[in-house]
């Protein structure tokens, strides 16, 4: 048996090599590459260029200061009113499709219909999303929130299905005996039952919504990724680089914040609070900083 | 006439292969049933299957009571929402004896509420009302399990190892509440149970499964 799941692993590794020999091709073109990289840094990249922290000349800025009225922060601003607001919606669409979608709350014949819509959201990256929602509504915010809305629900009722379908049967199955219809099973036990879940997946959501509300502005639909684009098509790419570090920055904070937020929701505390070693060293330079102590089948202590 | 609760009539019980055979049985307003028997036999799988959650292989149940309100369960894991308060589980058991279109998200009326109440006192758990029961001990959450089933005044109560983890104080307690249940809705209980010693002291009738048959000792 483990023979012949060492000869299957092989066999998939070098399978994947095989394909990307096969999708690379020719070798020789990418002779040279590196150094045009290396050009492109230092002649286009860096330093990068901080006046997206500086107030745009129109409109005239009437903030008491002057970042209020900058690139960076309108852009940045937007992004997340347009990622919080996607979640929110999202969330609330997906909540009743995901109990239609759950096979231990539903019948098979409104499961499956809802899972064929969750995934139909879904196969579409919200990149797509945003380009037909332009077409409704213009280049701007409200064609991101909608884009993002569609995604959100696709990704978190498929996430919310499945968390409410790993619920405990016993508490179904004392609702059940007792005669209860499915609409009190789903809001009085499987909904609560799943909560911290629930919760978890929300915030996850929020902060993919806000990497994700730079995507959707690159083709029009509002927030910092409509700057982005905006530099990218003038070729301004040391601002690029500067909204980059400012994307970033934002994204490590909300990170923080949920993770933090999720740890506290979740009662086996399996999302362990973040620390900076954590964030950017290797697991296994951090695992020794893990509060429990693994225990091993003998009852010792792990090393 | 004794009020029938629950028929069975030629029921063959199980998943895949039958575990126990031919049982024909009634539950009668007032029985207070232990189903004893080793592990792994079908006491569970009885009680199921009377409550309706699994289909006989052979044979009929006939329920005398509508399940919604009239039939009460505390599975062997108790079946209590983790993250909700006592009294929120408790007004579950409560909230049956509504109709079913009664908007879940809307508080009990007020004599309702006040059951809720009694209930709480009489299992002794009122002190741990707004506590989530994910924190409380085993025997704290057998109790919140029994207060909710009380609450719904059911007809038919099945109870799979409820006494389990209870200490005798405990048993007392809840035996009382389920007793005052019984005499005032003229019901029954069945309950599925390990200590034979404390089953006999308090069921008024007994049925044993040995060898795939289920026999009532008289």
């Amino acid at each position: 048996m483990h023979k012949r799941f060492l000869l299957f692993a092989s066999f998939i590794v070098i399978l994947a090599f095989f394909l990307f020999f096969d999708l690379v091709g020719d070798w020789g073109r990418l002779s040279g590459g590196w150094g045009n990289l290396v050009i492109f840094f230092e002649e286009s990249l860096w330093p990068p260029n901080w006046s997206v922290l500086e107030a745009q000349s129109y409109p005239v800025c009437d903030a008491r200061f002057e970042i209020f009225c900058s690139v960076a922060w309108l852009g940045i601003v937007e992004t997340l009113k347009i990622a919080f607001v996607a979640t929110i919606f999202g969330f609330l669409i997906s909540v009743p499709l995901s109990v239609m979608a759950a096979s231990n709350l539903s019948s098979p014949y409104v499961a499956l219909p809802a899972r064929v819509l969750l995934a139909g959201m879904r196969s579409l990256p919200s990149i797509i999303w945003a380009v037909l929602f332009m077409i409704i509504f213009d280049v701007g915010a409200l064609a991101g929130v909608f884009a993002m809305t569609f995604y959100t629900v696709g990704y978190l009722g498929k996430l919310q299905f499945e968390s409410l379908e790993g619920i405990k049967n016993a508490p179904l199955e004392a609702a059940k005996a007792t005669g209860m219809s499915h609409f009190e099973t789903a809001w009085l036990v499987a909904i609560p039952e799943s909560a911290n879940n629930l919760l978890s997946h929300v915030l996850f959501m929020f902060e993919y919504n806000v990497r994700h509300g730079s995507v959707v502005g690159l083709v029009g639909a509002g927030g910092i990724g409509l700057y982005l684009n905006t530099y990218l098509k003038l070729a301004q790419y040391d601002k690029v680089v500067a909204l980059l570090i400012i994307i970033f920055v934002v994204v490590v904070i909300i990170d923080f914040i949920s993770m933090a937020l999720r740890s506290a929701v979740n009662e086996e505390g399996d999302v362990e609070r973040p620390t900076w070693s954590s964030l950017f060293l290797p697991a296994a330079f951090t695992s020794s900083n893990h509060p429990t102590p693994i225990k091993r089948i003998d009852g010792k202590e792990s090393e | 006439m004794e009020e029938e609760l629950a028929h069975l009539h030629d029921v063959s019980i199980g998943y895949v292969e039958p575990l126990v055979h031919d049982i024909t049985i009634e539950i009668v307003a007032g029985d207070v049933i232990a189903i004893l028997g080793p592990s792994g036999i079908g006491k569970t799988t009885l009680l199921r299957t009377i409550a309706g959650l699994v289909r006989p292989l052979t044979g009929e149940v006939e329920l005398g009571v509508n399940p919604r309100g009239g039939l009460g369960y505390i599975p062997q894991r108790l079946g209590l929402v983790g993250n909700l308060s006592v009294r929120s589980n408790v007004e579950m058991g409560a909230r049956v004896r509504l109709s079913k279109w009664h908007p879940p998200f809307l508080p009990l009326p007020q004599e309702l509420d006040d059951e809720v109440n009694t209930c709480l006192e009489e299992l002794g758990i009122y002190h741990l009302a707004d506590q989530p029961v994910r924190i409380l001990s085993g025997g704290q959450q057998r109790r919140v399990a029994t207060a909710r089933t009380i609450a719904q005044a059911p007809k038919l109560l099945l109870a799979d190892e409820f006494l389990g983890e209870l200490d005798d104080d405990n048993v007392e307690i809840v035996m009382n509440a389920v007793q005052q249940v019984i005499n005032k809705q003229n019901s029954a209980l069945v309950m599925v149970e390990h200590h034979e010693e404390l089953a006999r002291q308090v069921a008024n009738r007994i049925w044993k499964i040995t060898d795939g048959r289920l026999v009532e000792e008289v």
